[in-house]
């Protein structure tokens, strides 16, 4: 009987401290030949689990193209996440998946593409970032604007630096209006704000936006003002999740069940959905 | 050659840290030895213990337990053992009901001077246990050490009194009642004087807010639901003050919600409506009929004598039950159960934001349907519910798998009459039982 | 031509099938005035008539209110799943109402709509439905409001219909009720009548239409206020099945399992970050008519209800969906 819930072990290989309290987690298949086979595409999410916590849902923020490893990146808030805080190399946990729909990645080609992240909705995005800058031909110009509360809670903080090295590429990191310490050299403001002031052209672009609702509701104006349209402005929606292969009847909006026909999806299909997320 | 034990048995020894720990220590410093059998599991206070603990120590293999505390009066947090103690009375009662062994739980008081009735004490506990052997009812039911779930066995019955069919419509008078009460909403309503009418309409509970739908308000013997639930309902609470119809046996909730704080009766307008009786069980014995607090009281009271004396009537069948058959009883009605907490959303006692069951740091009870999870549930609700339970008994209409939850409720509220003379619900005055204690509570059965 | 079958040989039949060692289930009387699908130890325990429906469904039987997924041990940290054995012996349903068997079908898209699961699928295989079709209804029957009827066959593998005498006609409609009742019934003329279902109360292509077109409306609020968040609605209902997966044991072993959920409890949805997109009981009623009346038709062409009336009938509050959508 193949059992559909359960998952595969993956042993931990790396964990860092992005934040205070965020970490974030490389683990690689316990079972070589499991791994060889294993393929996903960017976007999509897993279920990790600690066993004896239980399982929690995660976007694979590594590229598609990596195959060595997955990552996934979470905060400490709950049951899971705190038993996963205290996860170290060598440790075992479980993982299920890949479940969900992945980024257009072909039909943004061709295209420049911005991307806009807040907090700890970093790592959804990316994976996508690497994901393009590894196909770097196949797409156009590339912007980056990626804010958060403080400059403690800036996740990946490292790896900005290296997008910005590849051609074309504009990075523009911010945090919020008293969140800079003194030797903070990026922009200080909302990263709707802070976009706005960037100037970005708009000319054959898509936009991909992942953060709290806050951010995305003052972001939508002004890429609309800029004439990018919700058909071509992509989120990654969130929302609470057990089985990720629609039985549990628990993450639907409406009829767009978000383990199944997301959590991708445009702004123009969400604008279509009933306001239940 | 002597020939060792087979069996050795576990005892698990909830103690306080500031006189039986230490006395445990002195007997340890003072090289008294005592029989390995224990494991001592050390808390600040014996006011602490909650009772899943308890649970959970038979759950997971223990064969007698031991609560442990300092003397009275000594307490290093003045009255942690006064609370405890009071506790332990009605803890003990619900666990006969239960059909615990209470041979099993043992209860003492040891201060940090007395290494030497530590001792004595688990000697004496553990030969006990030796003699009565492994107690294996509650290991076997949680299913620990074994990862396949207990299989759906038969349910067993226990011989109940069977719950009569709701009123048969022979009420006196009702039409005249129902008549008066609408016309009593009617003017609250049109006057402004309260926002919303929360009483009983055909078919279940309405919330009239119009005066001309007061039409759909009746009073007659299927107003069966408990409609102080509805005060603490934050849907309910945003449509305004509330008028609320209530029938005596509800009415001891208000005054129960009050004492606790969770309503302000100023707050509301009381309807009472003295009522003929609903035909369930409960109306046999009921001795309240007539609101006493009410704001205006309406209707016509039963006639009938109460037979107080019978409230208890029903405990008799289980409890002429040997233990093991009444536990065996349980776990048969706990099976049926599916976790659909109808009992715990009917209870207007239940009013806590997040519900112990629904805690997961860490889990204290575990949510599964199983006979574990069941048990451990239904033990929870109860005991949370002692001294506080007003027997409206909607717990045991609500639930869907027809398990006999007043017979539980029952035994505490015997429990609080038979030993603090107290009832909840009834006197506005009296303390509560719970939260409270005296200094003359009952010890007989503490070391 | 029509078969029938005497009491007396029914209960005789399942007598044989629980000596068989097959898991036999049905409606059972647990104690007076409580009737439930259980399973049966001997066949005088089956209860054929004096009820309309069971306060449970069959549903259990197919999608167990707790079921291990996977068992798990942990020695440091080494990891070693243990996997469940798979559903395994027969089962037999038998006095299942034609709602109870409706339902089976109908959730059989959920469970395979691209990942199959087979804890669901294999016990489907290993169950027969013998169908009691149904001679009386009650104020919280609507089968007829969505499709079905007193001797609908959908999901049935046989249906017994009650004659005058209190005899059975058999109908055999699967290979399956076939072989179950092969060369135990009687050859005959006679044909049982159908009752008449209940009135239809609705209209379930409006409900549909409703649930989209008013999302927002006040309609919920005003209409939901009595319920109080229970699960006894769902968990009675043959085709609600939401669930929960959670980790049960010690640091040394436990379980994976799966348990009921209700989406009428307020953290059915809610976030760890205290979001909760269904954060008041009106958001979460209107779910449940809308899972069931809306969601479910749009992905797999069927209403995810079948009229039995569990819902009304358990409801501590007398609501249940019934209430709601004659109120639309």
């Amino acid at each position: 009987m193949h059992n559909i819930y359960q998952p595969d072990l993956m042993k931990v290989i790396e964990t860092r401290q992005q934040t205070p309290d965020v970490k974030s987690v490389k683990v690689r298949f316990l079972e070589e030949a499991r791994g060889k086979e294993f393929s996903f595409r960017v976007g999509q999410f897993g279920i990790f689990s600690v066993f004896g916590y239980g399982e929690s849902t995660f976007n694979i923020c590594s590229s598609s193209n990596w195959k060595d490893h997955l990552e996934f990146c979470f905060r400490r808030v709950g049951c899971v996440t705190e038993a996963l805080w205290s996860v170290e190399e060598g440790d075992v946990i479980g993982f299920r998946g890949p479940y969900g729909n992945a980024y257009p990645t072909e039909e943004w080609k061709g295209k420049n593409l911005i991307f806009l992240g807040g907090g700890i909705a970093m790592p959804p995005v990316r994976c996508a970032v690497w994901y393009v800058l590894e196909n770097r031909a196949d797409y156009g110009d590339i912007t980056i604007v990626y804010g958060a509360r403080s400059v403690a809670d800036l996740v990946y903080v490292d790896e900005l630096d290296k997008w910005a090295k590849h051609p074309k590429v504009r990075v523009v990191r911010c945090v919020d209006p008293g969140g800079e310490t003194p030797d903070w050299k990026g922009e200080i403001g909302f990263v709707p704000t802070v976009f706005e002031r960037a100037g970005v052209s708009a000319e054959n672009s898509v936009a991909l936006v992942i953060g709290p609702p806050i951010m995305i509701k003052n972001t939508l104006p002004v890429l609309y003002r800029m004439g990018i349209l919700p058909s071509v402005v992509y989120t990654s929606l969130e929302n609470r999740m057990k089985c990720g292969v629609g039985k549990c009847g628990r993450c639907n909006v409406g009829s767009f069940y978000v383990c199944k026909e997301g959590p991708i999806l445009t702004m123009a299909q969400l604008a279509r959905l009933p306001a239940d997320y | 050659m002597s020939e060792r034990p087979e069996f050795e048995p576990k005892i698990v020894a909830f103690v306080c840290n500031w006189c039986t720990y230490m006395g445990a220590d002195l007997a340890g410093t003072t090289r008294l030895e005592y029989p390995p059998n224990v494991r001592i599991i050390r808390l600040p206070c014996t006011g602490r213990i909650d009772f899943n603990l308890i649970i959970k120590a038979f759950e997971i293999g223990a064969d007698s337990v031991l609560v442990s505390g300092c003397h009275p009066g000594d307490c290093h947090y003045t009255s942690g053992n006064y609370q405890a103690r009071r506790r332990w009375i009605l803890f003990r009662e619900l666990l006969q009901a239960l059909g615990f062994d209470l041979e099993r739980i043992n209860f003492a008081w040891i201060s940090a001077a007395e290494g030497h009735k530590w001792q004595q004490l688990v000697k004496e506990i553990t030969e006990k246990t030796r003699k009565l052997g492994p107690y294996k009812d509650l290991y076997q039911i949680s299913g620990s050490g074994d990862l396949a779930s207990s299989g759906r066995g038969a349910s067993r019955c226990a011989p109940t009194v069977p719950v009569e069919a709701c009123g048969s419509g022979a009420w006196q008078c009702a039409p005249t009642d129902e008549a008066a009460l609408r016309e009593t909403c009617r003017r609250l309503l049109a006057e402004g004087k309260v926002k919303v009418l929360i009483g009983y309409g055909k078919r279940g509970p309405v919330f009239v807010t119009r005066p001309d739908d007061v039409e759909q308000l009746v009073w007659n013997d299927h107003c069966l639901a408990n409609l102080t639930v509805y005060l603490k309902r934050k849907e309910i609470r945003a449509l305004g003050r509330p008028a609320i119809v209530v029938k005596a046996c509800d009415e001891r909730a208000l005054v129960v919600l009050e004492k606790e704080s969770q309503i302000d009766r100023k707050e509301m307008h009381v309807i009472g409506m003295a009522c003929q009786g609903m035909g369930q069980e409960k109306c046999e014995t009921c001795d309240v009929r007539v609101p006493r607090f009410a704001d205006e009281v309406m209707g016509e009271a039963a006639k009938q004598p109460a037979a107080t004396g019978a409230r208890w009537k029903s405990l008799e069948s289980l409890l002429v039950l040997p233990t093991a058959e009444r536990m065996d009883y349980w776990a048969g009605e706990f099976e049926r159960c599916v976790k659909c907490y109808a009992c715990r959303q009917v209870c207007p006692m239940c009013y806590c934001e997040r519900c112990l069951v629904e805690k997961n740091r860490p889990t204290e009870i575990e949510p599964s349907a199983t006979a574990k999870g069941n048990f451990a549930w239904h033990i929870l609700r109860a005991f949370h519910l002692a001294g506080r339970c007003v027997g409206c008994d909607e717990c045991t209409r609500a639930c869907p798998a027809g398990i006999d939850l007043r017979l539980l409720n029952l035994s505490l509220a015997k429990a609080a009459e038979e030993h603090f003379a107290y009832r909840a619900g009834m006197d506005p005055k009296a303390e509560l039982l719970i939260g409270a204690y005296s200094l003359q509570d009952k010890e007989n059965f503490i070391r | 031509m029509s078969a029938t079958i005497s009491q007396a040989a029914l209960r005789e039949l399942v007598t044989e099938w629980i000596k068989q060692g097959k898991r036999v289930v049905g409606p059972r009387e647990v104690k007076p005035g409580c009737v439930l699908y259980e399973p049966l130890e001997s066949s005088d325990q089956l209860l054929l008539e004096g009820f309309v429906h069971p306060a449970n469904s069959v549903k259990e039987f197919i999608f167990p209110k707790h079921e291990e997924l996977y068992g798990y041990c942990i020695t440091g940290n080494r990891i070693e799943l243990i996997e469940v054995k798979p559903p395994a012996g027969e089962q037999v349903l038998i006095g299942a109402r034609p709602c109870d068997a409706a339902s089976m079908p109908i959730l059989d898209h959920v469970f395979n709509w691209d990942y199959k699961d087979e804890l669901y699928d294999l016990r489907r295989q290993l169950t027969t439905v013998v169908t009691l079709a149904c001679t009386a209804h009650d104020d919280a029957c609507f089968c007829t409001s969505v499709g079905l009827g007193p001797a609908a066959e959908r999901g049935s593998d046989a249906m017994l219909l009650e004659l005058d005498d209190g005899e059975y006609e058999v109908r055999c409609l699967t290979e399956k009720g076939k072989a179950l009742f092969d060369g135990k019934l009687q050859a005959s003329e006679r044909v049982a009548s159908v009752a008449a279902g209940p009135e239809k109360r609705f209209e379930a292509q409006q409900v549909w239409a409703f649930v989209k077109e008013h999302f927002d409306s006040p309609f919920w609020p005003s209409e939901t206020l009595a319920c109080l968040g229970c699960g006894a609605c769902a968990y009675t209902c043959p085709t609600c099945h939401c669930f929960d997966i959670v980790d049960e044991g010690n640091i040394e072993r436990g379980v994976r399992a799966r348990n009921w959920d209700s989406c009428q409890f307020a953290m059915f949805t809610l976030h760890a970050s205290g979001h909760n997109p269904r954060p008041d009981q009106p958001s979460r009623q209107r779910q449940r008519i809308d899972h069931k009346f809306h969601v479910y038709p749009e992905k797999f062409g069927e209403i995810l209800c079948t009229g039995c009336g569990n819902c009304t009938r358990n409801c501590p509050v007398g609501m249940g969906v019934l209430s709601v959508l004659t109120a639309l």
